[in-house]
């Protein structure tokens, strides 16, 4: 607390000058940190390297859910396990398992908020999502409009693209 | 799984019929429309008649048509049909679907406008 303004000057005025080259660079490493920090968690985007098969034969019957949203092992226990996939037979065959799984794992959550192990390997039993939704009355999930906590596009209405920032929410009145 | 070949909804029927006997559309229609001792019909997530885009019942996720009709992509990839069947009558009837199935509903799809 007894230090930042001369230390601040020291760093943003430089006696004065500004080399113009330094201070693209700090407005490049800011930028980075504020994308990756955080209080901008809420972006979740879709690596631009999803295997075509993802979305073939993950989001025919869900939205592509961002690998972020579950840690390495939960997704490697999903994967391992598509025969009987929540209630439903979503089997594909070894090779296109193998590409998914490692796309899944390698980009997986890595920060420790999102990285637990998934109780039942449900992204809706992690501890942050239910904190995150704890708002959110019983009645709601239960609208048509929404049907299943799965269905994140039914509230964030910019989920298929990774974001789920609370700008970004519409609640179906029914 | 087979290798992707390209198809016609006409050309899979023959096939399936080819190894079991001659389609039936009705039979089809019923099959489609009926519970099969689990908890979801084929209806539940393609709806009757399936010619719109309808919603997946448990997640809500958007479908595409299954009639071919009303959507050219249906049944135009064997190892693709293949694949949703084995899912799909696993998810209904906890079993493959026989050739005769297949052939009855395909069948029928083939006259939803």
């Amino acid at each position: 607390m007894h230090c930042p303004r001369k230390s601040r000057r020291a760093v943003l005025a430089y006696d004065g000058e500004i080399d113009p080259m330094k201070l693209n660079q700090l407005i490049v490493v800011l930028g980075t940190f504020l994308v990756a920090s955080p209080s901008f968690g809420a972006n979740m985007s879709m690596p631009v390297n999803a295997p075509a098969s993802y979305e073939a034969e993950c989001a025919s019957c869900h939205m592509a859910y961002p690998p972020g949203l579950l840690s390495a092992k939960s997704w490697e226990n999903v994967m391992a396990n598509l025969g009987k996939h929540f209630g439903t037979d979503a089997s594909v065959d070894p090779k296109t398992q193998t590409e998914i799984t490692q796309w899944l794992m390698k980009n997986a959550a890595t920060r420790q908020k999102y990285s637990e192990l998934a109780p039942e390997n449900r992204i809706t039993k992690t501890s942050w999502f239910i904190r995150k939704h704890d708002e959110v009355r019983a009645d709601v999930w239960k609208r048509a409009g929404v049907k299943s906590a799965a269905n994140c596009g039914a509230c964030h209405t910019d989920a298929v693209k990774g974001n789920f920032s609370e700008n970004n929410i519409k609640i179906p009145a029914k | 799984m087979g290798i992707a070949t390209a198809a016609t909804p006409t050309e899979l029927l023959k096939s399936y019929e080819a190894q079991s006997g001659k389609a039936s559309p009705a039979r089809g229609e019923q099959f489609f429309n009926s519970k099969h001792g689990k908890e979801w019909s084929c209806a539940s997530c393609h709806e009757n008649p399936p010619n719109h885009d309808t919603k997946h019942i448990v997640t809500g996720k958007v479908i595409k048509p299954l009639a071919p009709s009303a959507n050219p992509a249906r049944f135009s990839d064997d190892a693709k049909v293949e694949k949703w069947f084995k899912r799909n009558c696993n998810d209904v009837l906890g079993r493959e679907c026989t050739a005769q199935e297949k052939a009855d509903v395909l069948s029928w799809l083939m006259t939803v406008k």
